[in-house]
């Protein structure tokens, strides 16, 4: 498999190959559909938007680990 | 005649030179590793930092409550996520930063420069905010 899916630049890990793109297209899509879910279920549009944030900072957490595994396999 | 090729075959028998030490190489790449780290850190340290923020406004709009007090109720609320974000998380990150920072040290040759600090700034951010964590979560 080619390596690195990712490089980074700043805080940011910017995909470099197509699964790379693919995981933050899945990122991006589950940002969308945990916004949906987050929005019917709130009751006010601050209710809905520091959920959505916490959501966001999962994601990115969870986007970050894997960008950076798949991007240190090229390093050794 | 065959003093000049004897010379030339010297010349060439000579001592190889290393224009690029491997140690360098593992000390530039451990750098660059250390800084994919502390990125990595820093996204997983964004979300208990967001959460003690909005702990802090609502301690802030919710007359008769505090920080301290707020947080036991997420406590006991959310033992999971709590226990996640505000334990085992910052524990990891504190590990992992401080072996990557006696990593570099060790391959900088021990230094006792600015530029040491200089290149592993964000690791010892890292390493205080966790600690900060910590601190407010046991509290």
């Amino acid at each position: 498999m080619n390596f690195p899916w990712f490089k980074r630049i700043g805080i940011f890990f910017i995909p470099a190959t197509i699964p790379g793109w693919l995981i933050l297209i899945a990122g991006f899509a589950f940002a969308v559909y945990s916004f949906i879910d987050i929005d019917s279920r709130s009751h006010s549009n601050s209710d809905t938007l520091m959920n959505f944030v916490f959501m966001c900072l999962i994601i990115g957490a969870v986007y970050s680990l894997i960008a950076y595994v798949t991007s240190r396999a090229s390093k050794r | 005649m065959e003093t000049q090729n004897f010379e030339k075959k010297l010349t060439e028998m000579a001592k190889p030179e290393i224009h690029n030490l491997k140690h360098e190489d593992m000390l530039s790449r451990s750098i660059i590793n250390a800084k994919d780290k502390s990125v990595v850190s820093w996204w997983w340290l964004s979300v208990p930092v967001f959460i003690i923020l909005m702990l802090l406004m609502k301690s802030t709009f919710m007359p008769g409550t505090t920080l301290i007090s707020n947080m036991h109720e997420l406590e006991s609320k959310q033992k999971f996520i709590s226990l996640v974000f505000f334990l085992i998380s910052p524990l990891i990150l504190i590990i992992i930063n401080v072996l990557t920072i006696r990593k570099i040290h060790f391959l900088a040759g021990s230094p006792k420069s600015f530029n040491f600090l200089e290149a592993v700034w964000f690791n010892i951010l890292i390493i205080a905010v966790s600690a900060l964590i910590l601190i407010i979560y046991s509290l």
